[in-house]
């Protein structure tokens, strides 16, 4: 097999690599052991595993945005890659962060709660910067860009893992009526059977073969469907998965295409055939680069053709490593001892066999205390039966300290452990959800038996035979191990360390001392030390952590308990999770059938929930916003303005019981109103506090339209229909939203009548004729225009809607006919303050849902003959009818020349210390502020306190420069109180 | 994420659906004859039980219809759907449904991943 070369740079240095090599194989091949420093001691860090289990390897690939935390035994290289070390600084063999590790007594476990406390003055401007500097793994990603998009699954079967036992159950369940989607973690099926040699042959044919023919049986059957480079994170209920695809695998990214693709899935069973993990041993120096797990070093020979080391001495505790002492033999290598703590009686015969067979130096009952070397790996300590030691010199330890069944996801849909005293770890006991663990997930470590697994568990599925297979297996065939999680550490110093989190840098000893302090508790503990909380969750160590805090407590594991297994089951990219929802795509936006008007005439716009809506118009270039805020509302008291509502929701109810309906929604009354009338009505919640407000308009007592607030179209509609579906099922009503279906604008001024009648010179706009609150539908431009004489200024006003097709023409035609008449766009800032003015409040500035009616002196609003209405029993509550409860009044500076801030404090303070000193008495806060071009001072609102005992008096506002403006307390309504201009 | 059998549409993913709190909290026939305590129990007071809840939802993102479900809220099953002025179904019918995942018990809050016998 001819493999192509691939360059790539790792810390400015050009490495070659094969196609298909992670970076961690290529730097292997390439003979570099130390990629990395560690996160709190910066030391020196290899490649501990192969695969996604790993905690040490983690770099940044600077040509993809600065990815940080990449797992170097994931990442597949490709031509061009630049890979670079993290956590050091200047460089990686001379790190000065290192200092840390001789500092290291005082980071012991919780230093972070014990160190920073005092003094208080040092959180802000010393802890702070120093904790963010330090904090985190890596450097952040440059910038932000989506490459990803969500796609969804329903079918009937999932299998997780496309190893032997995925590919087995696979099988079984091709051309079965079944929809089944099989999942992969990486970029070829077969797992075991292509990271080791531990199964020789399967139905006599080499496993390579066989894989390769049961893909294509699987290929060729119409129910399955595969998914590669795909990982499960996430297991929910109910029997939802969440797996992420990455399809840029050994390949550059590409911005042109999604590389990344969520897959949300919904199944009705789900196999779990995800293995299992290999885990270490905890000793003295255990994390030195040339540490590495055995499995690992396996799967290096078989996946990727590269023998980290020719010979090893290999640490066990179990009966696993035989295959690879037998790959190393095959190969011409020979490891240099084999160190094995179980009695030489239980040492499986192959195993003592093959080790004579080739003078392989073998230890039994005896253990490995610790390794030293500087920068990598260059002697182990042995310690025999009888306590004594002895010193080998080695480039490679190998290490297995048994295998934990990955039940990560299993865990994840709330299934249930129980402790197996044979394996030694963790295995699924009760499922939750509909799960089925095939294979070493579910603690069959024997081979031999995994089809019978298989027919078992899947016999309840319709219309599958049994499958027969024949493995034949090289070495021991039942797996045996004996309890390890630490050796004793025989030399004290502070280089000494015995990791038991190498990725957080935390110790056995920290564990001990945590305990000691009291955090006895498995989930306190794992916080306190920060045990297995890195981005790799302790997935080679957690339940080492569990065997060491057992023997400290004197307590059982499985009374121990494990911490809880939360998704993702790996770190995964944000942008994997936002998907398309980033940048124009995160939230719709809606837009008016004038806007292109809008941004010819330089409207700058305001964002109201989805809705664009012009704030302003600048009428220059250097034109600010208070300069054309002041110069519309002018133009608009001295002449006309329009504004474009198409905003407004608008929503529609009919039916027989439509008056009764509206009668029960609103507070107002609206039996009595005549047809073609209109009325501003107010909406409560049940609690009497406001909860919208609108105008609603009677065709006739079957037939309403009501218009909302923008913000609040969504839910009064929904509002409406669950007091129509659940509490009054029996009325004859339907609402719908007709908020799309009509643009609406609102014309006034002094000067609106004169273009109502210019642009509609059909329509009699006699004031008698067209009074104020009433509309009339007309025929316009060949459709239908309903025209509502009504006013959200104070000035005489109209609103017209229209079909949005002619919104448009329409808007230029009312330009066209108010010639010489001074008509201005204006925005909503402008609407605000015309608004203030005249005292009418908004929902949501004026309210805040603590507000009722009543507080608003708006009790004219409430129907008071009316039996019932929502929020109608809680308006006479005690508390509710309080004359000390806030209430709505106007401000009005002493001092004409100041302004008033929106969101101050009303207090009856005179002077402010500084700094204060004594608590003050709140009276109340500014809801609403503006400076009034027609009164030439500022008016605002405010609650306060019994505010319609204080009309008249004196109070002081508070400033955000902690000063005090008097104001005069008056009724809300400056412009116009009698409202002659509006009724006329 | 819930897989909600809507009565009206079927089974849909949660993400189309609102929960609207607890269901068969009746909004008093005549308010004005209810007292200030009673009243503000149907405003404000809901149960939050650990173990079977009735309560409402709306497919928000479907057919609007609001209905009714029975959940187990510490397994987060749904035992039942039914519509709006549909009896609800007694409690009993519900009495064997599967217990929490590491049968923790009816009050307070665990979260145990190993059985506790």
């Amino acid at each position: 097999m001819i493999e192509n070369k691939i360059y790539f740079k790792f810390d400015g240095k050009t490495f070659e690599g094969n196609e298909g090599d992670t970076i961690a194989a290529a730097l292997l091949r390439n003979n570099v052991k130390l990629v990395g420093r560690s996160f709190k001691y910066h030391r020196p860090r290899g490649i501990y595993t192969c695969g996604i289990e790993e905690p040490n390897a983690l770099v940044q690939i600077i040509n993809e945005h600065n990815e940080p935390n990449v797992r170097a035994t994931v990442k597949k290289i490709y031509e061009g890659m630049v890979v670079k070390s993290q956590n050091r600084w200047p460089s990686l063999k001379r790190d000065l962060g290192s200092i840390n590790n001789l500092l290291s007594p005082i980071f012991s476990a919780g230093f972070y709660y014990k160190t920073f406390m005092g003094p208080k003055s040092f959180w802000k401007n010393v802890y702070e910067p120093l904790i963010r500097r330090t904090a985190g793994l890596g450097k952040p990603p440059k910038e932000f860009k989506s490459k990803s998009i969500h796609l969804q699954h329903n079918v009937d079967i999932v299998i997780v893992g496309g190893g032997l036992t995925g590919l087995l159950a696979a099988k079984k369940l091709a051309g079965t009526k079944y929809d089944v989607l099989l999942i992969e973690r990486e970029n070829s099926f077969g797992g075991i059977l292509k990271s080791s040699k531990k199964i020789k042959l399967i139905n006599d044919q080499d496993p390579n073969d066989w894989i390769e023919k049961t893909e294509r049986l699987i290929h060729n059957s119409s129910n399955i469907k595969v998914l590669r480079n795909t990982l499960v994170n996430t297991y929910n209920f109910k029997d939802h998965l969440i797996a992420l695809e990455d399809k840029s695998v050994g390949k550059p990214q590409d911005n042109k295409k999604p590389e990344l693709v969520l897959h949300k899935i919904r199944t009705k069973q789900t196999i779990l055939a995800n293995g299992h993990i290999e885990r270490f041993i905890s000793f003295r120096n255990n994390d030195l680069p040339g540490v590495m797990l055995a499995a690992s070093f396996e799967k290096y020979i078989y996946r990727y053709g590269v023998v980290p080391d020719e010979s090893p001495v290999i640490f066990t505790n179990n009966s696993s490593t035989f295959s690879l002492i037998k790959s190393l033999i095959d190969l011409g290598h020979k490891p240099k001892a084999y160190v094995d703590i179980r009695d030489p009686k239980k040492i499986e015969k192959e195993v003592v066999e093959l080790l004579a067979k080739n003078n392989i130096p073998f230890y039994a009952k005896s253990e490995i205390e610790g390794c030293d070397g500087k920068n990598e790996i260059k002697s182990v300590t042995i310690r025999f039966k009888k306590n004594e030691t002895a010193k080998i010199k080695t480039s490679m330890l190998c290490v297995s300290g048994g295998f934990n069944p990955d039940i990560h996801l299993f865990t994840q849909s709330k299934g249930l452990l129980k402790w197996d005293e044979n394996l030694i770890t963790f295995k699924p006991d009760k499922i939750f959800q509909n799960t089925i663990t095939l294979g070493s997930v579910s603690g069959n470590f024997s081979y031999q038996n995994i089809m019978k697994e298989i027919n078992e568990k899947l016999s309840f599925l319709e219309g599958i035979n049994d499958l027969d297979i024949k493995l034949d297996i090289e070495g021991p065939v039942n797996f045996h191990i004996k309890e390890l999680w630490e050796t004793k550490n025989a030399k004290k110093s502070l280089w000494s360390k015995s990791f038991i989190d190498l990725q957080n840098d935390v110790t056995t000893k920290d564990l001990k001392q945590a305990v000691t302090e009291g955090f006895n508790r498995i989930e306190h503990l794992k916080r306190f030390t920060t045990n297995s909380m890195g981005t790799d969750q302790g997935k080679i160590s957690s339940i080492n952590a569990l065997g060491i805090v057992s023997k400290i407590l004197k307590k059982n594991i499985s009374d121990v308990g494990t911490t809880t297994y939360r998704p993702p089951y790996a770190p995964l990219n944000f942008s994997a999770i936002a998907g398309r929802s980033t940048y124009e795509f995160y939230d719709p936006v809606r837009k008016t059938p004038i806007h292109p008007w809008h941004i010819k005439h330089n409207a700058v716009f305001e964002d109201v929930g989805q809705w664009k809506r012009p704030w302003y118009y600048k009428k220059y270039t250097n034109e600010t916003m208070h300069e054309a805020v002041q110069r519309e509302s002018k133009q608009v008291r001295e002449a006309a303005g329009i504004l474009d509502g198409s905003t407004l929701g608008k929503i529609e109810i009919k039916g027989k019981d439509a008056l009764a309906f509206i009668n029960l929604i609103y507070t107002n009354s609206f039996t009595k109103m005549k047809p073609m009338t209109a009325r501003y009505a107010l909406m409560l919640g049940e609690d009497g506090m406001v909860k919208d407000d609108g105008i609603v308009c009677k065709i006739n007592d079957q037939h309403f339209i009501t218009t909302t607030t923008t913000g609040g179209a969504a839910n009064v509609l929904a509002h409406m229909e669950e007091y129509a579906q659940t509490e009054w099922p029996d009325m004859n009503v339907y609402v719908n939203s007709i908020t799309e279906q009509f643009a609406t604008f609102n014309i006034s001024g002094p000067k609106a009548k004169t273009i109502m009648e210019r642009v509609f010179s059909n329509i009699d706009f006699n004031n008698k004729k067209f009074p104020f609150m009433t509309f009339n539908n007309f025929d316009y431009l060949n459709s239908k225009v309903r025209i509502l004489r009504a006013s959200f200024t104070g000035e005489q006003g109209y609103e017209i809607y229209i079909s949005p097709k002619n919104a448009l023409t329409l808007w230029e035609r009312i330009f066209y006919y108010s010639r010489g008449i001074n008509l201005v766009p204006y925005g909503t800032e402008t609407m605000h303050l015309l608004r203030a003015e005249k005292g009418y409040i908004i929902v949501g500035q004026e309210t805040d849902g603590t507000v009722t009616p009543i507080d608003l002196n708006l009790d004219w609003m409430i129907g008071k003959n009316k039996k019932d209405f929502i929020g109608k029993r809680s308006l006479i509550r005690s508390d509710i009818i309080s004359s000390e409860r806030k209430q709505l009044v106007g401000l009005i500076p002493l001092d004409k020349s100041y302004g008033i801030e929106e969101g101050q404090h009303i207090i009856e303070e005179k002077n402010l210390d500084t700094p204060i000193k004594k608590p003050i008495k709140m009276l109340g806060h500014v809801t609403s502020s503006y400076f009034s071009p027609t009164l030439n001072h500022c008016v605002a609102m405010a609650l306060i306190k019994g505010g319609n005992r204080k009309i008249g008096s004196q109070l002081y506002v508070s400033t955000s420069d902690l000063n005090v403006i008097p104001v005069e307390v008056v009724k809300p309504n400056f412009i116009d109180p009698k409202n002659e201009r509006l009724v006329s | 994420m819930l897989l909600i059998n809507c009565p009206y549409c079927g089974e849909r993913d949660q993400s189309e659906f609102t929960n609207g709190g607890e269901a068969h909290v009746a909004r008093p026939k005549d308010p004005s004859q209810v007292s200030d305590r009673e009243w503000s129990e149907y405003v404000f007071i809901r149960a939050n039980p650990k173990g079977i809840y009735y309560e409402r939802w709306v497919h928000t993102h479907g057919c609007r219809k609001w209905f009714n479900a029975v959940r187990n809220t510490s397994t987060d099953e749904i035992l039942k759907v039914y519509k709006i002025g549909d009896p609800p179904p007694p409690i009993k019918e519900f009495k064997n449904t599967l217990k929490s995942p590491s049968g923790e018990p009816d009050v307070g809050s665990g979260n145990f991943t190993v059985k506790k016998i």
